[in-house]
């Protein structure tokens, strides 16, 4: 056994510090925060530049091909930012999508736009009633000729407001069965709305009457739940990495503020109270860090990786959560200035707590990896 | 890879994940070593190793070995057993696999003392199949800070399994404040005369030895006042009472037994029995604590976790645990408490058996072990409800383990240092509230 990086990992690693270091420093995330839309402006073309949109999709389809232990090492970096944008949603989750569920015409087609940056996916799934279970996804389009109608509400959509293409499971004329649609973010109909509040870049998205043509329906019509899945089980540990992340930062933060800030006459990381804190920071950090290590060892292997999955989901979810509150805890007031820059991490950690499945959810589908039902 | 305009470093088509097709490169492309595994994987030369240790227990390992859910229920002659293999093992030089083998150790690498550890633990047992804490924790100790002399006269018969050791650390007043121990070695002439009580010792059916600490200096500085003795059992002056506690606490495959309380009245120790220079002691601590406090890491997995889910999910008088749906997400809960417990242990299993620097990770490690243990115990209650609190034959779970469960955990939480200890342990590596970051103990 071996648990260490790689030689192309930590290049990998040591060029995304780099990066988050320079063109993402706590000065310029901020900016992002105040006025999310730029984010593309000022972020995609250089992350594009350093090749990270290609990494997940094989160099057949204009990518690199890396492993997803390597992807994982690039988001578990962006993280530490956090470094905010649809590199997940698009090059990750929505590439992984399109390999497991298009045609190999619609791979060629869409995948090195995706790879190169020019394509921005975003996976419009969940709906009202939220929830990422085949049974929660209702939204109906109908067949129109040769193409079809589609009319409805997805909401809760991760990273929409930056995408040129949108990935949307449907079921044709009421069936039970799932097609998956693309569907041109700027197409007639399609109106994108971000949401306000705490949380970044999770925004409605309206159908009204939108034609969609028979090639852009992913594969073949009504089996795409099964695709999606595999897509979503090889994605979630990329996410949970990024969370990693996330708990590192935050833990770093507060390590740093128990040696600099002064009470009572002593830096307050001499009180104990104050040292249990941390402990819980640095707990969920490896919790998440090496459930997270695993499942990707798993599907990297082509092991049997499920359960590891929804554990790393289950835990690395709320790990940053829970990361997040504790660092609030040591900091007290000033963690709560957003100028300070540990609210970006509060904000993303609930932001993600529900993405592609809140734990409740993967606990439940571990009940069915355990074969307990 | 190249560089880029902003001065980072691209990925390009050549960095990916199969390498096999990649043409020599005048570019620095580092080859792709290794992906990251967590697999235990054999070799051919590891696959025959296992086999020759597989077949070496099946001829060695004595028939009627027994494996009693309560280990003070272990009898002296199921004890004399294990001891006969742990002498077979030492023998072999597997008693004590990692240490150099001009000690009685094995000089084997990482990979086979987890076969080794694999192997045993596939017939219940640990290594060594018997409690020897002073042999587990002394002699990687006596290694350390030990004289070449020493190292020859004590470790040998600790590594072929010829002397048991206890470890003697904890006294009435003095449990979580190491540093504030009672008993004293005086020394008069070529001994040490130690007087004092040592309590939480050992096992069943007692020991050879004992690595104890203790205060040399009765007027020293604290911290500075301290040494480590390696005391003979059959000295006069020695008496040994059993202690009556809930259980033993987290000696699962070793089958302890009960815990003792020493008593020592004018014992009279050889002074060359002082291991680490007079009132070096707190030093050669950080070297026997690290490895108490999980630095080594442990490969076994939390057997009792794995069998309650098989009770749960097989069906009692028609119905399983398991059908119940809050019944169901409690062992989800169990499953990943014991997962992150097993992956801390494997990290910390890797770390030290690459002899990569380490941190809190021994003290993290032991504080999850112990509060996930406590928190598994308490959703074992709720999910299977008062049966997992009888051993009877036909109520409780498992033969009676789940109870023993019950109880150990809790016990479990405080030997080898509260969790309170492990805390402040893991605070001061961490470097809360402090510049410099507390080293690790020194371990070879």
């Amino acid at each position: 056994m071996d648990l260490s990086l790689d030689d192309t990992q930590q290049l990998i690693q040591e060029s995304a510090r780099d990066f988050v270091r320079n063109a993402c420093n706590r000065d310029a995330l901020l900016k992002l925060d105040r006025n999310p839309a730029e984010t593309m402006t000022m972020l995609w073309p250089k992350l594009a530049e350093l090749g990270w949109s290609g990494m997940a999709i094989p160099e057949q389809y204009g990518g690199t091909g890396n492993s997803l232990t390597d992807v994982a090492v690039l988001f578990e970096e962006l993280g530490t930012g956090p470094v905010p944008g649809p590199l997940f949603s698009s090059a990750v989750l929505g590439a992984h999508i399109l390999l497991e569920a298009a045609t190999d015409a619609q791979k060629q087609a869409w995948l090195p736009a995706v790879a190169s940056g020019e394509k921005v996916l975003a996976l419009a799934l969940t709906e009202a009633q939220y929830g990422w279970s085949p049974e929660q996804v209702r939204m109906a389009a109908r067949q129109d000729g040769s193409s079809l109608t589609v009319s409805g509400t997805k909401v809760m959509v991760h990273d929409a407001l930056h995408a040129t293409d949108l990935l949307v499971p449907v079921r044709v004329d009421g069936g039970s069965a799932h097609s998956l649609l693309r569907v041109d973010a700027k197409a007639k109909g399609v109106s994108i709305r971000a949401l306000d509040g705490f949380l970044t870049a999770v925004c409605e998205v309206v159908f009204d009457n939108v034609r969609v043509s028979k090639d852009d329906i992913v594969g073949e019509p009504g089996t795409a739940w099964a695709p999606m899945q595999r897509a979503l089980l090889r994605a979630v540990p990329v996410l949970c990495a990024y969370k990693v992340g996330g708990c590192r930062a935050v833990f770093d933060m507060s390590v740093e503020y128990s040696r600099e800030r002064s009470q009572f006459g002593q830096a307050i990381g001499r009180f104990q109270r104050v040292q249990d804190h941390v402990i819980h920071i640095v707990n969920y950090l490896d919790s998440a860090r090496w459930t997270t290590y695993e499942a990707l060892y798993k599907l990297d292997s082509g092991l049997d990786a499920a359960s590891s999955v929804h554990v790393a989901k289950s835990v690395a979810s709320e790990s940053y959560m829970r990361a997040c509150d504790f660092a609030h805890e040591v900091h007290a007031g000033i963690g709560v200035v957003r100028e300070y820059g540990l609210t970006l991490h509060t904000k993303m950690s609930r932001t993600l707590y529900h993405c592609l499945g809140g734990p409740k959810a993967h606990r439940r589908q571990l009940e069915r990896a355990l074969k307990l039902c | 890879m190249r560089e880029s305009r902003n001065g980072s470093l691209i990925l390009d088509s050549r960095v990916r994940g199969n390498d096999a097709n990649r043409a020599p490169s005048a570019h620095a492309i580092p080859a792709r070593t290794h992906a990251m595994n967590f697999a235990i994987e054999d070799s051919p030369q590891q696959s025959a190793f296992r086999a020759e240790v597989r077949a070496w227990l099946e001829k060695n390992s004595p028939p009627g070995i027994e494996h009693s859910a309560d280990p003070c229920d272990m009898t002296l002659a199921q004890y004399q057993i294990r001891r006969s293999l742990g002498r077979g093992l030492g023998e072999m030089g597997w008693l004590y696999p990692t240490l150099p083998r001009q000690y009685g150790g094995g000089d084997l690498d990482a990979e086979k003392t987890v076969i080794l550890y694999d192997e045993m633990a596939r017939i219940g047992l640990s290594l060594p199949p018997y409690y020897d804490a002073g042999g587990r924790m002394g002699a990687p100790t006596i290694l350390v800070w030990g004289t070449e002399e020493q190292k020859k006269r004590f470790l040998p018969p600790i590594c072929r399994g010829q002397v048991r050791t206890w470890q003697l650390l904890t006294e009435p007043a003095a449990g979580s404040d190491l540093a504030g121990i009672k008993t004293t070695a005086i020394r008069d002439g070529d001994a040490y005369v130690v007087n004092g009580q040592k309590v939480f010792v050992g096992s069943s059916h007692g020991a050879d030895q004992s690595w104890a600490i203790v205060v040399t200096d009765p007027k020293g500085e604290r911290h500075k006042n301290l040494s480590w003795l390696m005391i003979p059992m059959d000295l006069p002056g020695i008496s040994v009472a059993p202690m009556d506690l809930l259980a033993t606490g987290g000696e699962g495959g070793s089958g302890s037994g009960v815990k003792n309380t020493v008593f020592f009245d004018n014992v009279r120790v050889p002074a060359d029995h002082l291991v680490g220079g007079e009132n070096n002691g707190w030093k050669v601590a950080t070297t026997h604590l690290e490895m108490e406090h999980g630095g080594a890491g442990r490969l076994a997995d939390r057997r009792v976790v794995y069998e309650f889910l098989d009770f749960c999910r097989k069906p009692l008088d028609g119905h399983a645990i398991a059908d119940d749906p809050d019944a169901r997400a409690e062992l989800v809960e169990m499953f990943i408490e014991a997962e992150i417990t097993r992956l801390f242990a494997l990290r910390n299993h890797w770390l030290s058996h690459t002899g990569q620097p380490r941190s809190y990770e021994g003290s993290q490690y032991s504080l999850r072990r112990k509060l996930s243990g406590l928190d598994i115990a308490e959703r074992m209650l709720r999910i299977a409800g008062p049966r997992v609190l009888t051993k009877d034959e036909r109520w409780g779970p498992l033969k009676g383990t789940v109870e023993y469960f019950q109880r150990d955990a809790i016990t479990s939480l405080h030997p080898g240092a509260t969790t309170d200890i492990q805390r402040v342990i893991m605070a001061r590596r961490i470097g809360v509230g402090r510049r410099e970051r507390e080293k690790a103990g020194t371990v070879r």
